[in-house]
């Protein structure tokens, strides 16, 4: 095969576009998706009606603060009062050809989604997007870590390698050890997988006597689902020999919204000529400046089914400027991609925990394999925070020490609140393929 | 957006068309043509609205048009 020279980027007119045109573009863009909501779906007009918002004010990207947040809360209440779908959608249900629904993490009534034929294309072109940003060209193997359910997942990138050429190899049902053999025998050059599921397959490979780094040709990680924290992208990149590239994105708008390009600087760039991408205070709902974390509020262009128009995520990010990576993109960045959810922090007895740094501080203990933060009311006033530890098969630390070292780096990185440990017995605790959930707060039991 | 800048020789921000551009959206506006039309073989209709998706995205992804096809 004939070997052809590539540009680095996917769409290289729009991702290096100046910033005040890439404005100019989000602007009229803005303004054409307001009025076809406003036009074809109840929801939206209620919405802006309600504002006392008619579309003629919104003019450019400087009027898209006049516009309401729509929320999860509000999609919701409007999927239950008007069974499935509510009245936000601006086509017939029948020009659908995809169906999907949130993956329910959170515990509440999931969120229904249709798309159409040319939503479904948009979704698999944003993930183009981030695979060739990330350096996946048509001669990669494409390994799908993902049971191709109803939770959207990597559905797109399934699509989105089909088309950049890719070979792609599905696993769908199959046992991680299953997995883990097949992407070594077919020589895989590209896995897609949770942060937490690439570690669960790593360390079934390490059960089955195999070194993903020496043993597999994998050169690129690619992960999504969840935050991947800076502890645990070392251990994968060292677990299976391959540059480790985030990606974020939600059932919501069908597709990721932020990626990793190969210079790997931190930080996921956004795809601004897709989604305009806001950060604001959670409690005031002003704009966060530039550098400072708040609260993502995403408006997306490309699902023509259900106008995505100024959501509220709940994720918290820290943007920071395009120019902070040298690759050339105007997309500005989210350092360190989705830091967790402004919800996730607990307060334990006065002080701020967050999964993400309880989580990235037990990654650096080698010797555990996995993990459950649980939080507790005792004698219905105090709180308590215990973290269960489930060391590897074949440790040889013993309990005592890492009890009492782990416990003293998390009171020291917590203002000295103590955590209690405890050790769970191999197999005990569980294991993710989707989201993982490693904290249960039950408090209010 | 106006129908001019969706036919004539501009893109969204109102730059000239480069070749392959003007290539590109005149092919998804003959397929957009095609995926409208209710007489055509199934064989004909579905992979029109399927090839009109794709070039739905190249042209999307160029700053030429900004629209739902609808006919999808």
């Amino acid at each position: 095969m004939v070997e052809q020279h590539w540009p680095a980027y996917w769409n290289p007119k729009q991702e290096t576009l100046p910033k005040e045109e890439l404005h100019a573009l989000q602007g009229i863009k803005l303004q054409g998706h307001v009025q076809r909501a406003w036009q074809q779906s109840p929801f939206h007009r209620r919405l802006y009606e309600s504002a006392g918002l008619t579309p003629d004010k919104i003019k450019g990207l400087d009027d898209l603060r006049r516009l309401p947040f729509m929320t999860r809360e509000n999609w919701m209440a409007c999927q239950a009062e008007q069974p499935m779908f509510g009245d936000m959608l601006t086509r017939d249900v029948d020009d659908a050809i995809r169906y999907h629904l949130t993956s329910g993490t959170s515990g509440r009534q999931p969120l229904r989604v249709l798309d159409s034929r040319k939503d479904w294309a948009w979704i698999a072109e944003m993930w183009c997007y981030g695979f060739w940003g990330f350096g996946i060209r048509p001669s990669d193997r494409v390994f799908f870590a993902f049971s191709y359910g109803s939770f959207i997942g990597f559905w797109g990138a399934h699509y989105c390698c089909e088309k950049i050429g890719c070979m792609v190899l599905p696993s769908g049902n199959m046992t991680t050890e299953g997995r883990v053999k097949q992407l070594v025998e077919m020589a895989a050059t590209v896995v897609c997988a949770t942060p937490t599921y690439a570690l669960r397959m790593g360390q079934v490979a390490a059960e089955l006597g195999i070194d993903l780094a020496k043993d597999g040709k994998v050169r690129r990680l690619i992960v999504s689902g969840e935050p991947a924290v800076p502890a645990t992208r070392k251990l994968l990149e060292e677990m299976w020999g391959a540059k480790v590239g985030d990606t974020a994105g939600m059932t919501e708008i069908g597709t990721i919204m932020i990626f990793e390009c190969e210079q790997q600087p931190g930080g996921t760039h956004i795809i601004e000529d897709h989604f305009i991408e806001e950060v604001i205070d959670p409690e005031t709902l002003e704009p966060v400046p530039m550098g400072g974390r708040g609260e993502r509020i995403v408006t997306s262009f490309g699902r023509g089914f259900i106008p995505l128009i100024r959501y509220r995520t709940r994720d918290l990010v820290q943007r920071i400027p395009h120019d902070s990576c040298s690759c050339g993109r105007t997309g500005d960045i989210y350092q360190g991609g989705i830091l967790g959810r402004v919800d996730d922090m607990k307060c334990i007895r006065g002080t701020n925990v967050y999964p993400r740094a309880v989580e990235t501080i037990i990654r650096e203990y080698a010797d555990i394999e996995e993990f459950q933060i649980l939080l507790t009311r005792e004698a219905g006033i105090r709180d308590e925070i215990t973290v269960q530890v489930e060391l590897k098969p074949d440790s040889a630390e013993s309990w005592q020490k890492l009890e009492k070292n782990l416990g003293k780096d998390l009171a020291e990185a917590h203002e000295g609140l103590r955590f209690n440990l405890s050790k769970a017995a191999e197999g005990e605790l569980p294991r993710f393929e989707l989201k993982a959930k490693r904290m249960q707060d039950r408090r209010g039991d | 957006m106006s129908e001019s800048s969706r036919t004539g020789q501009k893109d969204l921000l109102g730059r000239e068309l480069s070749e392959e551009e003007r290539e590109v959206l005149d092919l998804y506006q003959r397929l957009r043509k095609l995926a409208a039309r209710s007489d055509l073989a199934p064989c004909i209709s579905m992979n029109a609205k399927q090839a009109m998706v794709m070039l739905w995205n190249a042209c999307t992804d160029l700053g030429l048009i900004h629209e739902e096809a609808e006919v999808d």
